[in-house]
């Protein structure tokens, strides 16, 4: 409790915080208001896109490419934490290393919380709004892809969190959560087979949130093995506590 | 009187480099210890090794008799080279984040901002404080929880005159409260001044520590010349204050032990008929009795 209340202290009175969410949120609106429009095959996707239940899966599919930017987040957060030497200060009054890592862990949990609350507030919203279903069955019908989305969101970041403490220095470490993510594995992805690659971590956090209307996809090309997002969590799960433990091992082990 | 920190042959190497090398030292309870040393010589290396932020390479160390724990380090205030703060946040918002971590009363932040003289300015943030600001503000977050020891590195360093009289004003009254105070410096007359103790080093190593008397000596050193330098070096010889002369063509150099003074010495020769053409007093600079003890 003590190590979330001080982490609380520090961010929200963090100009660059709010300045990042409000990108965040701003950005996200601004998609799910025009995906409406987007034309798939000389069609736009209309406001069907919005239909409850299949609403949540578009959503937290909309929301997935998001994590990015919490991610560059997480590492502005902890980097800075070197740069002004204050994990160090906090390390000489009196926290453990294990505990300084946790601490950033729980701010992960929150962002990711903050994510999904969003998400679904959004989906109320644009749902009740534009949906031709309201029952209470196609409200709640596929609500558990938030859940998907939270484990997800919780795993970039930690990733993010992983590269922020590996590298120390923002923009260094920006860059190899993005290369990471968004080159090097999906180039290994090319070179193994679909059977091991979808349990390389970047594809087993994409598969909690399918591509909507990739059975359609799946129907006119070779269909793609990735894990269902029920299957996904156990692997993602797996990779978080790998990437959280081998931050606090690198923390214990070098000077700061 | 109780050993507040031990260290026992504590050596950090960066690659090739010997930054500290067996290093044993002992600090007892109420002293104020000065760590001295030129840039580099491994002081902050000594201190951030034994404040938990720096392995070391081998030996060990104990904070009052046992090994450090979270339990130690709340015994222990501390400020290690740099000020270190959320330049966003204000003084006060600061020491919140520093008094969550070392489990301190709330209530004494202000206390302790206007000790250090920031009371009226607990609401500007970090990033607006000149450095003699900081520095106070470092000293108050170390002293937030009331510890017993406080450790400072060049706690005056890059100062203007007026902040450097502010922290060394700072550093007396709180000693003047019993505390412990480790003190790293490479200043000779900040150490003089302040500390009752002192070690040594150089490159790594240690050179000598003990109380600051019996290392700084602040004896004089004393010129005379004669017409007949025979019967002066005959009654030197016989003076049981000279601790040591030396004859240098035409004059003689000596040191007196301490409480005797030019004047002594200028009434004994004169009762023994002798009458000196020359006496003159130097004060051995402290620098020249920092490189004495370094090339030793």
């Amino acid at each position: 409790m003590n190590l979330i209340r001080t982490e609380l202290r520090k961010i929200l009175q963090y100009p660059t915080f709010w300045v990042i969410m409000a990108t965040y949120v701003l950005l996200q609106v601004l998609l799910i208001y025009f995906s409406s429009s987007f034309m798939v095959s000389g069609q736009s996707l209309g406001k069907s896109l919005y239909d409850f239940p299949n609403l949540w899966m578009r959503f937290s599919y909309i929301a997935y490419f998001f994590n990015l930017l919490l991610g560059i987040l997480i590492i502005v957060l902890i980097t800075d934490e070197y740069s002004f030497r204050t994990l160090r200060q906090q390390v000489i009054d009196g926290r453990t290393r294990t505990e300084a890592v946790l601490a950033k862990f729980y701010v992960t949990l929150g962002l990711a919380g903050v994510g999904t609350v969003f998400l679904l507030v959004m989906g109320l919203l644009f749902g009740f709004l534009y949906s031709s279903d309201t029952s209470i069955k196609a409200i709640f019908g596929k609500i558990d892809y938030l859940s998907y989305f939270f484990v997800q969101a919780v795993g970039y970041m930690c990733l993010a969190l992983f590269f922020a403490f590996l590298i120390r220095k923002s923009g260094l470490a920006i860059i190899a959560f993005l290369a990471w993510s968004k080159i090097v594995e999906p180039i290994i992805h090319y070179q193994l087979d679909d059977r091991i690659d979808r349990f390389m971590p970047m594809k087993v956090f994409g598969s909690l949130t399918p591509t909507p209307g990739q059975e359609i996809i799946d129907g006119l090309t070779s269909p793609m093995m990735v894990l269902s997002p029920a299957w996904a969590v156990l692997p993602a799960l797996f990779y978080i506590a790998v990437l959280v433990l081998a931050s606090i091992v690198l923390v214990r082990l070098r000077d700061l | 009187m109780a050993t507040v920190l031990y260290l026992d042959e504590l050596s950090k190497k960066y690659g090739s480099l010997q930054a500290v090398h067996q290093l044993t030292l002992q600090v007892e309870a109420g002293s104020i210890y000065g760590l001295l040393g030129p840039n580099g010589s491994g002081k902050t290396t000594t201190l951030g090794m034994v404040l938990d932020v720096i392995r070391p390479s081998s030996g060990s160390f104990l904070w009052f008799g046992r090994s450090m724990s979270k339990e130690t380090k709340l015994r222990v205030g501390a400020l290690l080279e740099t000020p270190n703060f959320y330049p966003y946040l204000t003084a006060k918002a600061n020491l919140q984040v520093v008094a969550d971590t070392k489990q301190a009363d709330h209530g004494h932040i202000n206390k302790m901002l206007d000790m250090v003289g920031l009371g009226t300015r607990s609401h500007t943030t970090f990033k607006g404080f000149s450095l003699g600001m900081k520095q106070r503000l470092a000293v108050a977050a170390a002293m937030l929880n009331d510890p017993e020891v406080l450790v400072l590195d060049e706690p005056t360093n890059g100062l203007d005159p007026q902040g450097i009289a502010e922290v060394r004003d700072l550093i007396t009254r709180i000693a003047a409260q019993g505390k412990t105070i480790l003190l790293a410096s490479h200043l000779l007359d900040e150490v003089e001044k302040v500390c009752t103790h002192v070690a040594v080093l150089q490159a790594g190593k240690l050179k000598a520590n003990g109380p600051v008397g019996d290392i700084l000596s602040t004896q004089d050193q004393l010129l005379i010349s004669a017409e007949e330098l025979a019967p002066v070096l005959q009654l030197l010889e016989r003076l049981p204050y000279v601790v040591q002369f030396s004859q240098d063509k035409n004059s003689i150099n000596l040191s007196l032990s301490e409480g005797y003074t030019s004047t002594d010495l200028n009434r004994d020769m004169f009762a023994q008929g002798i009458v000196l053409s020359q006496l003159l007093v130097r004060r051995k600079s402290l620098e020249a009795q920092f490189l004495e003890i370094t090339q030793k």
